[in-house]
């Protein structure tokens, strides 16, 4: 009886220790409503973990042209990220016209982007963390920088 | 007991004042805003200056290097900007250039430690107001000789006050560029 208590706790204890890993890097999100009667509603979250391990995953060559056009903006690319993840939350951008409203926002450690039109409404939101190990996954394709 | 509790309160307000006195300042934002009336858009922006501060150090691409930008020679037909530029910093407050033409009015001045440029349009009704804070236009010129240094006009806009830097106006369209503390356009 012990025994299987014990094996339930390590169990318990994996699932918990697994399910805390795979949620540290946060999740995205994204969420389309087609506003048609037939439309599609749509909404998918993902660890965003699981982004730069399955990038990981893809051979080399099909990211070698994609890494070697990203490399020399890697600086620049880790600049900015850093420079959001460490900026105050707000609103970064906002368009507006007389049919569509869209909005950028940094929202605690996520990029956030909200479309709405006459037709749909998007919403993405990106942990930056995530981004930032997705990003420099494809550009170490094919060697380390 | 009622000296402890005095003692103890007059130690938390202390406390409250040091942890002010050392707060952070707050973040400055450069703020875009276009409105345009002729298709009912409107377009915000909100960039936190230290965003701006850490990525243009980081821009190593065409004339961009390490926070300043290449643009040949600072001196034209022999002037030395740079001269006039301290020249013009020393000078008392006041109208430099006036050109007044049939289709443009053109108006540089210096006033309240600015330099103010307003250009007016005739034909299509179009007006533009430049306000450069001093400290930025020095800090700009401040790089070598044929460099403008974009990193050190941004670390001065960061010190300068809440300023209105452009404004663009047409029949159709209004652009605003300002700086403040603000994280909302509006």
């Amino acid at each position: 009886m012990i025994l299987l208590a014990k094996i339930g706790l390590g169990f318990f204890g994996t699932a918990l220790v697994a399910g805390a890993v795979v949620s540290s890097e946060g999740f995205i999100h994204v969420k389309v409503n087609e506003k048609q009667t037939d439309g599609h509603h749509i909404s998918l979250v993902v660890p965003a973990m699981l982004v730069p391990l399955t990038l990981e995953m893809v051979p080399n060559h099909y990211l070698a042209p994609a890494a070697q056009n990203l490399r020399p903006y890697m600086p620049v690319v880790d600049a900015a990220l850093s420079g959001l993840a460490n900026c105050p939350d707000g609103t970064l951008v906002e368009v507006t016209d007389h049919e569509q409203h869209a909005t950028v926002v940094k929202q605690g450690g996520s990029i956030v982007v909200d479309v709405q039109d006459p037709d749909e409404t998007v919403h993405v939101a990106v942990p930056l963390r995530a981004t930032r190990n997705a990003i420099h996954e494809i550009a170490d394709a094919g060697g380390t920088i | 007991m009622t000296n402890t509790l005095r003692t103890g309160l007059v130690g938390l307000a202390a406390l409250c004042l040091s942890a002010a006195a050392l707060a952070a300042p707050p973040s400055r934002y450069l703020h875009v805003r276009v409105d345009d009336a002729s298709n009912q858009e409107k377009v915000r922006v909100n960039i936190p200056l230290s965003l701006v501060e850490t990525v243009i150090p980081a821009i190593n691409h065409g004339q961009f290097h390490g926070g300043e930008i290449d643009c040949g020679d600072l001196r034209a037909n022999g002037v030395d900007l740079r001269m006039i530029l301290d020249a013009v910093k020393n000078a008392p407050d006041g109208e430099f250039v006036t050109v007044q033409a049939p289709d443009k009015d053109v108006r540089v001045a210096k006033s309240n430690g600015n330099l103010i440029v307003h250009v007016t349009e005739k034909g299509d009704k179009k007006k533009v107001d430049v306000t450069i804070p001093w400290a930025v236009a020095q800090a700009l010129g401040s790089g070598t000789d044929k460099q403008i240094n974009l990193e050190a006009a941004i670390e001065a806009l960061e010190k300068a006050g809440d300023t209105t830097l452009v404004t663009v106006t047409d029949e159709d369209q209004t652009v605003r560029v300002w700086i403040d503390s603000r994280n909302t356009a509006d």
